[in-house]
């Protein structure tokens, strides 16, 4: 919602438009805002203009970026106060003639690293610890696939707003308990979360309700829905949550239960066995144990207690 | 040469819990109910403890005391402001409670999953808990102004 | 298991203090009581009267979904602050509650 004015290009910019940014400097600790005068055009992104400033102005400041176009997701900043993808800012959108500065700052709730570099590990590990893959009883048949799962176009049109995710750590950054609390697992996990569980094709949901069900799960959730408002793709996190809340609440009384599974297809007539990947396909450090990855416990809260949940499928 | 260290950017459990225009947002008003819950919620509490030692003098010192007691409370202005509010904040927290009741626990009122389309408004926003919403914002006042004349004892 | 069964419990007691706390509050609406005024309603002579009627038992309900909801809500704003702290903070709710519970109780029972 925010962000998303088809409009916003179209319209000039303030010829010239102050930015404010936040620095920091990890080796001093210093924090302080600096600005810059840049020379705008039109169709001009925030994106841009910290390019252009850091081209032709201040080699020295540090953002991440990549793809340019809202998709990659690391182009994250907070501008005039509201979590957004820079490279999706119209400069139009933020600053006017009456006030034409534009404030980025870091995301919020994120380790700052540098300047508007903003550290991502544990955002990532909270991402991990959903699951955020398909997982089926038969696992042999998932390493060898023999078809594919059958989703009918209406199951698909359930959770198809919630797969658009680009885990890019807005909803993270806006929402007022990631704020307070560390080990909230935040509205792009818990969202990604629900839609495994209601995805047809997966078959271990009641392990991903028990990931959920823990003491800064999605019972954390306060229905602020920020999170919704600055997500740059509308999945709506917040929807999800009230809905994956809901749902384990019937589940623990009773009352709901995945009735179905996507079946598999019939075996292709010209099936073949996977081919091995070719090297350059090949991880690239050989520390990284792909088995390990995949077999790792997720740590819950129980009762006050903290249980490891292991994803086992040959007992 | 030391790499320095992240710097933690949380605004923390006041910021977060006070200020609903933490992230500056227009046509938000979800964020407000959110911070107007937890404030009100705390004054409840609070307030609740005392009433459970307050309404514990009948049993402890006799009913004398107790009138004694409320005719102090009852002539005693800033004992009324601070009635007042905690009625306001009863009012609030009720209604609203009764919309997270409905989105959180019964998962309604918080919109249907669709495919996004221009202009892009995310469906919970279009849900019946934004209309519900508006109403609480609309009667809370009506009833809170109510209760205030019932408390400063207009009639 | 797991926290969505205190949760649980937190809207269950929601639902019951909508109806328990509604009708706390209609008893102090004068004229529904036969009351001259508001303050007049918490009078001896019309609180008594409330105790020692089936209504001190909603009375006693009301006071601990009251205290359950509204301490397990504080529970949970202590656990977003200091998350590792949460054993220290479920003892120190669990108590308050516990106290407060048998302070009430004790007025109910007394004034039956």
């Amino acid at each position: 919602m925010v962000g998303i004015d088809p409009k916003a290009a179209t319209r000039t910019p303030p010829k010239t438009v102050v930015f404010r940014v936040k620095r920091y400097n990890p080796k001093s600790g210093r924090e302080w805002w600096q600005e810059y005068k840049v020379e705008t055009h039109r169709g001009m992104t925030v994106l841009d203009a910290l390019l252009k400033i850091k081209e032709e102005k201040d080699h020295t400041v540090v953002m991440r970026y990549s793809c340019r176009m809202g998709v990659c997701g690391s182009c994250g900043m907070v501008i005039n106060g509201v979590p957004r993808l820079a490279c999706q800012t119209q400069i139009a959108e933020v600053a006017d003639e009456g006030n034409p500065v534009v404030t980025v700052e870091p995301l919020y709730n994120f380790p700052v690293v540098r300047d508007l570099l903003t550290d991502f590990t544990d955002f990532f590990e909270k991402h991990r610890s959903v699951k955020p893959y398909l997982l089926r009883k038969d696992r042999e048949e998932q390493e060898e696939p023999r078809g594919q799962y059958l989703v009918s176009p209406e199951e698909h049109a359930l959770m198809y707003e919630f797969t658009l995710c680009i885990s890019c750590g807005l909803c993270y950054a806006a929402c007022p308990v990631a704020a307070i609390d560390p080990d909230y697992l935040g509205p792009q996990a818990l969202g990604y979360l629900f839609r495994y569980v209601i995805d047809p094709r997966d078959e271990e949901w009641q392990m991903r309700l028990m990931i959920a069900d823990s003491e800064h799960g999605c019972h954390k959730c306060h229905y602020a829905a920020t999170c919704s408002m600055v997500c740059p793709k509308v999945v709506d996190p917040a929807q999800a949550i009230q809905r994956l809340r809901s749902l384990l609440f019937k589940y623990k009384l009773g009352l709901w239960r995945k009735k179905k599974t996507a079946p598999l297809s019939e075996k292709p007539k010209d099936w073949k066995p996977r081919k091995p990947l070719p090297p350059e396909a090949q991880l690239v450090s050989p520390d990284v144990d792909l088995e390990r990855l995949e077999s790792e416990p997720v740590t819950v809260e129980v009762d006050g207690k903290r249980v490891e949940l292991r994803y086992t499928i040959y007992d | 040469m030391s790499k320095g260290r992240a710097k933690e950017n949380r605004p923390g459990l006041l910021r977060a819990s006070l200020n609903p225009w933490l992230v500056r947002v227009e046509d938000h008003p979800e964020r407000l109910a959110f911070v107007l819950h937890r404030v009100t919620g705390v004054i409840i509490i609070a307030y609740l403890l005392l009433h459970i030692i307050v309404t514990n003098t009948p049993a402890r010192a006799g009913w004398e005391a107790w009138d004694q007691l409320m005719e102090q409370f009852g002539t005693n202005i800033v004992n009324q402001v601070g009635e007042f509010i905690v009625a306001g904040s009863v009012l609030f927290h009720g209604m609203n409670g009764i919309r997270l009741l409905l989105a959180e626990f019964f998962g309604v009122c918080i919109g249907r999953p669709e495919k996004p389309k221009p202009p892009y408004i995310p469906p919970t926003y279009r849900a019946c808990q934004r209309q519900l919403l508006y109403l609480i914002f609309a009667v809370w006042p009506i009833l809170w102004v109510f209760a205030g004349l019932l408390i400063f004892g207009v009639f | 298991m797991g926290a969505s069964r205190i949760q649980m419990w937190q809207y269950i007691t929601a639902i019951l203090l909508i109806v328990f706390l509604g009708g706390h509050l209609v008893e102090r609406l004068p004229w529904l009581v036969g009351a001259e005024s508001y303050h007049d309603t918490l009078r001896s002579s019309f609180v008594s009267k409330q105790y020692g009627s089936w209504w001190s038992i909603g009375l006693l309900i009301l006071a601990y979904t009251a205290l359950f909801h509204g301490l397990n809500g504080v529970r949970g704003i202590l656990h977003e602050w200091k998350p590792r702290l949460g054993t220290l903070w479920d003892a120190i709710i669990w108590a308050v509650f516990i106290v407060f519970a048998l302070i009430a109780t004790y007025t109910v029972a007394a004034l039956w």
